[in-house]
């Protein structure tokens, strides 16, 4: 079992998503995360197990971002590969049998259509072990005060790709803010520094996806 | 550009330093339009608005380049909307194009279009035409042909998460995907050429390549912007300013010859990484200085830029990107009499 639990996160670290799946090419006609998970399940392996391998593998394929030798399609990859595996863990979180470590409410800025920063941040934080709530792109920030109330202690973040929908994104911290001042919200994007986000009253920046993932658990770790 | 500025610009792009040293910046929507105090709608619906915001930016700023110059755009909206995604105005905002492919099959739909009728190329094309007379009239001339680039159309169409899956799930439907748009870029920029003689520089803009690793990159990208900047035209310019160190030392490969950046690389790296064989123009960071500096503060950080410079070829100095949105004229006038009082100015 433990050999399959390893395969479980080469296949998440390489972005292996199932047998049919042509990427990787050296991997090809093998099975990957989506029939490994099936199998491990199917023999007993607890799901914080396999969540576990999860998370091995995402820090892996992050660690390799982060150092320039991966890239965003590996990433993509390696996030679709992890979805493959929570699809077959769904039924234990929706039991209790695997809690979340919280909920994370994302979304893009209102004004600003770019999706790839946060689809990035939102998979590799699913991977992390907690519960996304992604609200899309272009989200006005009456959007997220509703997800904030109807998610009592969720963390925030927000995205924003272009410099002209900063003062989007400054806007929405300040609402957030104004009315849930307990509530914390992160921000990140390309047009972004820790200043900004420092300027603009957020509670954190995180300049790629594993900064988010290691702020939210330095936070979990604070709480 | 004017015949003397278009001629500085080949002979930096030749390798010969110029003196004094060359400025440039690219100039479009949404910093022109503010900075000339109409509505965003308004520079992209009205000629003479868009014409007068252009001249007004030559004659107050005679010493810099305007990149591409007399650029006729409609934000992001130009290319996808001639394969038919909806685009959205708002009143002063920039305008953007919303997704047309829900799922992979939608690309052997895909219609390639023609330029000469289809989306907003005719109305840019046309715009310029109209305008020519007064262009020429300035003693200036239509010198780039435009276009985003496959991989950023692509993701215009698709969305960006979307293409790049594509790209590894389905790469055969990728490959098709971009195959049809380059098809319609070669005929766009084609068009453009023919329309006017004038024209012997090609601008692509396309930030995807930023987010591809080389294997990737050499595989879905390299071939069809080969194919794309025909080297018999003397400038072939890209702007990138997502992450580029992957693909600056593949740049010559690409036949580019001149390339405007992200600022987090310095233009020294970046001369290592292509060999010194490809112009750069940057790299003032655009927002945390350009914009938001004060006149003294861009000065001061210019000057700086250039003392890092010990080799002045081959570059035209500039911000990272293009000029961002809030730019003051004070602080472009700070950028240009920096580079101009320089040392390296002096012949």
């Amino acid at each position: 079992m433990n050999e399959l639990v390893a395969k479980i996160t080469v296949c998440i670290e390489r972005g292996k998503v199932n047998l049919a799946s042509p990427y990787p090419k050296d991997l090809k006609g093998q099975e990957g995360a989506d029939e490994l998970a099936k199998q491990a399940i199917a023999g007993g392996v607890g799901p914080e197990v396999i969540l576990a391998s999860c998370n091995e593998g995402m820090q892996r394929i992050g660690a390799k971002f982060g150092r320039g030798e991966a890239f965003v399609p590996e990433l993509l990859m390696a996030a679709k590969a992890m979805n493959a595996v929570m699809a077959h863990l769904k039924p234990f979180f929706a039991a209790g049998t695997v809690k979340p470590k919280g909920k994370f409410v994302l979304g893009t800025v209102a004004g600003d259509l770019h999706d790839i920063g946060k689809n990035l941040v939102s998979m590799v934080v699913a991977g992390n072990g907690w519960e996304v709530l992604d609200l899309g792109i272009d989200v006005k920030p009456a959007k997220f005060l509703d997800a904030i109330r109807n998610n009592p202690g969720c963390v925030v973040g927000l995205s924003a790709l272009l410099t002209t929908t900063m003062g989007n994104m400054a806007a929405t911290v300040k609402e957030i803010k104004t009315q849930f001042p307990s509530t914390v919200v992160i921000v990140g994007g390309a047009p972004l520094s820790a200043e900004a986000a420092a300027q603009m009253g957020a509670d954190g920046y995180a300049p790629d996806p594993q900064g988010a993932a290691a702020f939210l658990t330095k936070y979990v770790a604070a709480v | 550009m004017t015949d003397s500025q278009w001629d500085a610009l080949l002979k930096t792009i030749k390798g010969e330093t110029q003196h004094p040293l060359p400025v440039g910046f690219i100039i479009d929507c949404p910093w022109l339009p503010n900075w000339h105090g109409v509505r965003i709608l308004d520079y992209f619906t009205n000629d003479a608005l868009w014409l007068e915001a252009n001249l007004k930016a030559l004659r107050t700023f005679p010493d810099a380049l305007f990149l591409p110059g007399f650029w006729s755009e409609v934000g992001m909206c130009t290319e996808p909307s001639a394969f038919g995604a909806r685009c959205s105005f708002p009143a002063n905002e920039f305008p953007h194009a919303h997704k047309i492919i829900r799922t992979s099959q939608d690309i052997d739909d895909l219609i390639v279009p023609d330029p000469h009728t289809d989306g907003f190329a005719p109305f840019v094309l046309n715009r310029l035409k109209l305008a020519q007379p007064h262009i020429e009239a300035a003693g200036h001339k239509i010198r780039f042909a435009v276009a985003r680039g496959p991989l950023n159309i692509a993701s215009y169409l698709m969305g960006t998460t979307e293409f790049l899956t594509l790209m590894m799930m389905e790469p055969d439907k990728a490959e098709l995907l971009l195959r049809k748009i380059t098809d319609y870029l070669k005929a766009w920029l084609t068009l453009q050429r023919e329309t006017f003689p004038s024209i012997d520089g090609i601008f692509m803009l396309d930030d995807i390549i930023g987010f591809m690793g080389e294997d990737e990159f050499r595989t879905f990208g390299l071939p069809l912007f080969k194919e794309l900047y025909d080297p018999s035209v003397s400038v072939r310019f890209l702007h990138n300013d997502a992450p580029c160190k992957t693909c600056a030392p593949i740049l010559p490969e690409m036949n580019v010859n001149f390339f405007n950046m992200g600022f987090e690389v310095t233009l020294n790296e970046l001369k290592e990484l292509t060999q010194n064989q490809v112009t750069l123009v940057g790299n003032l960071p655009p927002r945390d200085v350009l914009a938001k500096a004060d006149p003294a503060g861009v000065f001061a950080a210019t000057t700086a830029m250039l003392d890092a410079m010990p080799d002045k070829s081959r570059l035209v100095f500039s911000c990272g990107g293009g000029m961002p949105p809030g730019v003051s004229t004070a602080n472009v006038n700070a950028f240009i009499d920096a580079v101009r009082q320089h040392p390296g100015s002096k012949a």
